[in-house]
């Protein structure tokens, strides 16, 4: 790790104005990802502006056809919120599959999101159930917010603020995690909401994706046996020592299976 | 005298009884309460002052030679005190200890050539790590690349530049040797059927929480060293150390600290303590290196048995075993440090506990770019384990006989007892036959294969597997030389010493000459001693010696520590107990052989109240010298030392027809999981797991089960997931444990439902037999039956591990497009 400066703003506006004051400034959420990368000197930045003390960030809450988590929200409280529970289990199962339980109770969906991990489990969340991103200065479709490789549409000092998710009639998450991390070799989210369908992928390329040939065979009929048949090619997935190409292109269709039986089960 | 070898007189004293008040007590563990409040001293929890911190620049290619190195640059920054080269430090010591002969020389830090990716090329102290690790940075080294060797069957013919140590030669074949025990040509001639599979064994490693570490500090005046340090051995061969550095053994002390973990891996720990002793010295600072996880498992110097295995199993039609050839190629890395010690380990229970007549052993010891192997679990006999059930699984399925028929039909009897096997090692004793029976109850076998039965209607694959399988425990010196080309070291000894004293309020001290290891040497010492005296475990205390206090103490290892800390006590309290019984006799006017021991005081036999309490006598054995007899003999005090031999060995037979009993405490397992395959993305479940463990009487039943569960685990480990996996050109691709798969208890069977049977050992005190490898002896084999078992209608074969679910998912894919 290389030495930095550490703010802990008590407001959104302060955390705003300390990382404009700043030449090279980021802020910090849960931590899950961005210390471990600073301790490895892969990054590293001269202030640091740690947003764990705006409370204004946290929280869930149920609204008109949506519900809205708190950028600060811990994956903990998502997966323990009733509001989630009853609206979305699929997303509240997501949540569950984060890591292990001091991830959960530290990492937060903002701090996921912002760093787009290729293989982070909320971008297929977001993705999969077509969520809005609301930040400091605008709101950001999910299908535009994921654009490359840990990269997102964010400009320089945007700060997300929480996130909308539609509530689809049914959704379901299928995950098949890495065994140290947990992070997602592969996995799948799936909603269904009045006759249109997405699913995403997480876990295999650069960042998250949607298969648009299963979306449409659910469409006609939301069940697994309707991608019988649906093959994805392995071109351009991602490779590890624990899963090669065809190894990931065959577990998105189990997993994608997986998925709909899971929000059929719900 | 026999082909095989002779079987000496048993020297034990303390028979098994059924009324023992200590031993078999599942007595809650005396060292846990000061680590669980956080006051156990491990290496880094040491701070001397002006202390000063040490790190290392390693090699980034598997095989090159060091065209230059230039420290300046890390010499000027700020803070260093010191950076060394492997030049400067071939200066001031010598190479690293190695039991190999002739030796694979090893330095400290590699000084004209690397080989391995991690190997030490320079080293930095500094006046924090910060700064140490800033300064390696700095450091510019130029490297002309040498071929890499990775492949151990390509190893075998290696010639130039790819030859690691060409002043052995120009081969990679460090040790090569045929041993042949038997008649195994007439044997196989007389076969109906020879089973031959090839089978591969993963490298893989201990891995322990805490890394290896050390502080060192030279005291200039006295020319002497002192290194702290979580090592083993040191009152065994710790002066080996003190060569390396150059100092008369006399002149270092090696001081223990707890470790935090070792599964073998510590044994005997030489790279880190010589690297922060000549740094030490170098900068007259005390010094500090403590290992980060990347230092450790790319040049810990422990990565364990990496094998292949030519196997052939000769039998009859009727199901008799006859013989096992093996031609086995090992990839030892790129040294040699305990030569092919684990091959000797193998040797001692090569035919399982099988009646099998003669055996051949083929092998070739390869050096190639990779860390060296060291110890960890089973020390090699692990993997010869997994060899012979894997045979006798195949044998079972190609003679169209149960798998568990043909073990019970071959099982060596209990009336066989004590048995030599081909080798020449002895197995005390035993009763596999009621292991087996013991485990099929708690699997509850029938069930099990009537739900498998059911789930293969649904498509679902459940798998059962039975291993039967040995559990050596207790080395001789002898496995760490028996392959040896040459002469070397060629220790017959191997024991282990306590020191006893009690206070004169009649408390007890305890001194082991050994350390803690994450086991349970403390428990072990409180139980036995209490039971000698009956005194309260609570009344005694336990510490460790220094090399300046030891006693020849061998250490941890080899599941040795119980029988021989348990002996030790045994041989030291017999001392004392004679003393108190000489004492109370003069002073209760009684004849000693009318005294008896117990409840903490000494009584008169038939008397009642004529007796004297342990502080009492104790009290008067400290103090009051003119009421003790007059002998001279009978000093003040009550203490004792005792170093305890192994319990029963024999030399190799000069013209290697045997290789004489050099671990016969034989304990046995039988391992039945259930799992259940998830066909589409090769993910095993474990939905049962039972292991009964005979590791003769029983000192702590609770901290045997802890070993045997977690043994388990680390089985699990090494049958689905964990591999140093090394890339075509020599770089450790797991060398993190994102990559490098630990099973957590995800992974693990929701209940490892452990039992015991006890057969107890004729040879060792109270029949106690060792059990701290058992675990992982008996899991994989008994994992891989299992998913070959569940994979039966796909006609998946298993024959090398791990098997990860991705590695998994291909063999089924080709078997269903095999079938297809």
């Amino acid at each position: 790790m290389y030495p930095f400066t550490y703010h802990r703003p008590a407001s959104l506006d302060d955390a705003k104005a300390r990382l404009s004051a700043s030449e090279d400034g980021r802020p910090l959420a849960g931590g899950m990802s961005l210390l471990p990368t600073m301790r490895f000197r892969l990054t590293s930045c001269a202030d640091l502006v740690d947003l764990n003390g705006i409370e204004a960030l946290a929280g869930i809450e149920r609204g008109d056809g949506h519900v809205r988590i708190g950028a600060m929200t811990r994956h903990a409280a998502v997966v323990e919120s009733p509001e989630v529970g009853e609206a979305i289990p699929a997303l509240a199962a997501l949540a569950g599959s984060i890591g292990d339980v001091q991830v959960r109770n530290r990492g937060t969906i903002g701090g996921s999101i912002c760093f787009a991990d290729p293989a982070a489990d909320y971008p297929a969340g977001l993705l999969g159930l077509g969520a809005t991103v609301n930040t400091d200065r605008r709101a950001i479709a999910a299908d535009d917010f994921f654009t490359g490789l840990y990269e997102t549409a964010l400009e320089d000092g945007e700060i997300v603020v929480s996130v909308d998710f539609p509530v689809p009639a049914r959704a379901g998450w299928a995950k098949f995690g890495n065994q140290a991390s947990r992070f997602a070799v592969v996995a799948v989210m799936v909603s269904l909401s009045g006759g249109s369908v997405r699913l995403a992928v997480t876990g295999a390329r650069s960042h998250v994706f949607r298969v648009p040939e299963m979306e449409q065979a659910l469409a006609g009929d939301f069940s697994a046996e309707a991608m019988d048949g649906i093959a994805v090619s392995s071109e351009g997935l991602n490779e590890d020592l624990h899963a090669d190409k065809d190894y990931r292109a065959h577990l998105i269709g189990v997993m994608a299976k997986r998925a709909v039986r899971d929000a059929l089960a719900q | 005298m026999t082909e095989r070898g002779h079987i000496p007189e048993s020297r034990q004293r303390e028979k098994p009884r059924a009324d023992l008040q200590w031993i078999g007590k599942s007595m809650k563990r005396v060292e846990d309460p000061r680590l669980l409040v956080g006051k156990g001293i491990y290496a880094d929890d040491i701070n001397e002052p002006e202390m000063a911190h040490a790190a290392v620049l390693r090699s980034p290619h598997a095989h090159a030679r060091i065209v230059s190195i230039d420290v300046s640059k890390a010499q000027e920054l700020p803070g260093v005190l010191c950076a060394m080269t492997g030049a400067d430090a071939a200066k001031v010591c010598d190479p690293l200890p190695t039991w190999a002969s002739p030796p694979v020389l090893q330095a400290v830090i590699a000084d004209d050539r690397v080989r391995h990716v991690g190997e030490a090329v320079a080293a930095v102290a500094a006046v924090d790590r910060y700064i140490a690790e800033d300064a390696c940075d700095l450091i510019e080294v130029e490297y002309e690349p040498l071929p890499p060797v990775v492949d151990p069957e390509e190893a075998l013919t290696s010639t130039g530049d790819a030859v690691l140590h060409p002043e052995r030669g120009d081969t990679n074949i460090g040790l090569e040797r045929k041993l042949t025990f038997g008649p195994v040509e007439e044997d196989f001639a007389a076969a109906d059927l020879v089973i031959e599979r090839r089978i591969r064994w993963p490298r893989s490693g201990g891995q322990p929480l805490e890394t290896v570490g050390a502080v060192a500090s030279f005291d200039d005046g006295a020319g002497r060293f002192t290194i702290q340090c979580n090592t083993s051995m040191y009152n065994y061969c710790g002066w080996m150390i003190a060569s390396t550095l150059r100092v008369a053994p006399h002149k270092l002390n090696i001081v223990p600290t707890l470790a935090g973990g070792s599964f073998g891996s510590k044994m005997f720990v030489h790279k880190v303590p010589v690297l922060a002793a000549v740094l030490a010295r170098a900068v007259g600072r005390p010094v500090k290196f403590m290992e980060d996880r990347i230092d450790n498992t790319t040049s810990c110097d422990n990565h364990a048995s990496d094998r292949v295995y030519y196997a052939k199993l000769a039998l009859k039609r009727d199901g008799t075993l006859l013989s096992l050839k093996t031609r086995i190629i090992d990839d030892y890395g790129a040294y040699l440090q305990f030569g092919v010690g684990q091959h000797g380990n193998a040797l001692s229970q090569c035919v399982g506990p099988y009646r099998i007549n003669s055996v051949e052993v083929d092998l070739a010891a390869v050096l190639t770019n990779k860390c060296q192997q060291g110890a960890y679990r089973g020390f090699g006999s692990e993997v010869a384990n997994f060899v012979i059930e894997r045979l006798v699984d195949a044998a079972a399925d190609e003679l169209g006989i149960d798998r568990i028929a043909l073990r019970r039909q071959n099982f060596i009897q209990p009336d066989q007892f004590p048995y030599l096997i081909p080798t020449g090692n002895m197995y005390d004793s035993g009763n596999y036959q009621a292991v087996l029976d013991e485990t099929l109850k708690l699997a509850d076998l029938e069930g099990w294969r009537a739900k498998q039965a059911e789930a293969r209607k649904e498509g679902r694959y459940i798998g059962i597997g039975v291993a039967t399988c040995q559990e050596r425990s207790v080395f001789s010196a002898t496995e760490f030389w028996m392959w040896n080309l040459e002469p070397g070291v060629e220790w017959t000894s191997s024991p282990d010493g306590v020191s006893v004293k009690i206070d004169p309020t009649g408390k007890a001290f305890v001194t082991l000459h050994s350390p803690f290891w994450g086991n349970s040497p403390e428990t072990v010492a409180a139980q036995v001693l209490a039971e000698q005296l009956t005194i309260d475990p609570a009344d005694i205390e336990i510490t460790y010696s220094d090399t300046d206090q030891g006693l020849n103490s061998t250490g941890p290892g080899g599941s040795r520590f119980t029988v021989m800390v348990t002996g030790a006590i045994v041989g030291a309290a017999g001392k004392i107990r004679e003393k108190l019984l000489r004492i109370a006799a003069h002073l209760m006017e009684a004849d000693v052989r009318d005294l008896t021991l117990q409840d903490g005081a000494v009584h008169v036999k038939g008397v009642l109240d004529m007796k004297m309490s342990i502080a009492e006598l104790a009290d008067k054995a400290h103090y009051y010298r003119l009421s003790m007899p007059e002998d001279l003999d009978l000093t003040s005090g009550l203490d004792a030392t005792y170093v305890y031999d192994h319990p029963v060995t024999t030399l190799p037979d000069p013209d290697e027809r045997h290789m004489g009993i050099f671990y016969p405490i034989m304990g046995h397992s039988c391992h039945i999981p259930v799992v259940e395959v998830d066909v589409e993305t090769g993910q095993v479940h474990f939905l049962h797991y039972a292991a009964v463990h005979d590791c003769g009487t029983m000192v702590n039943p609770m901290t045997l089960e802890g070993h045997i569960r977690g043994g388990t685990v680390n089985g699990i480990g090494t049958a689905l997931f964990e591999e140093f996996s090394y890339d075509e050109a020599g770089q450790l691709t797991t060398a993190l444990w994102t990559d490098y798969l630990i099973p957590t208890i995800k992974e693990s069977p929701a209940d490892i439902v452990v039992g015991h049977v006890e057969t107890p050992s004729p040879f060792t005190e109270y029949g106690v037999k060792g059990g701290g490898e058992g675990g992982r002896m008996g899991g994989p084999p008994a994992i891989a039956a299992a998913i070959e078992d569940a994979l039966k209608p796909l006609g998946v074969t298993i024959d090398s591990l791990p098997l990860p679910p991705s590695k998994l998912r291909a063999l089924i894919r080709d078997a269903q497009a095999r079938a297809a």
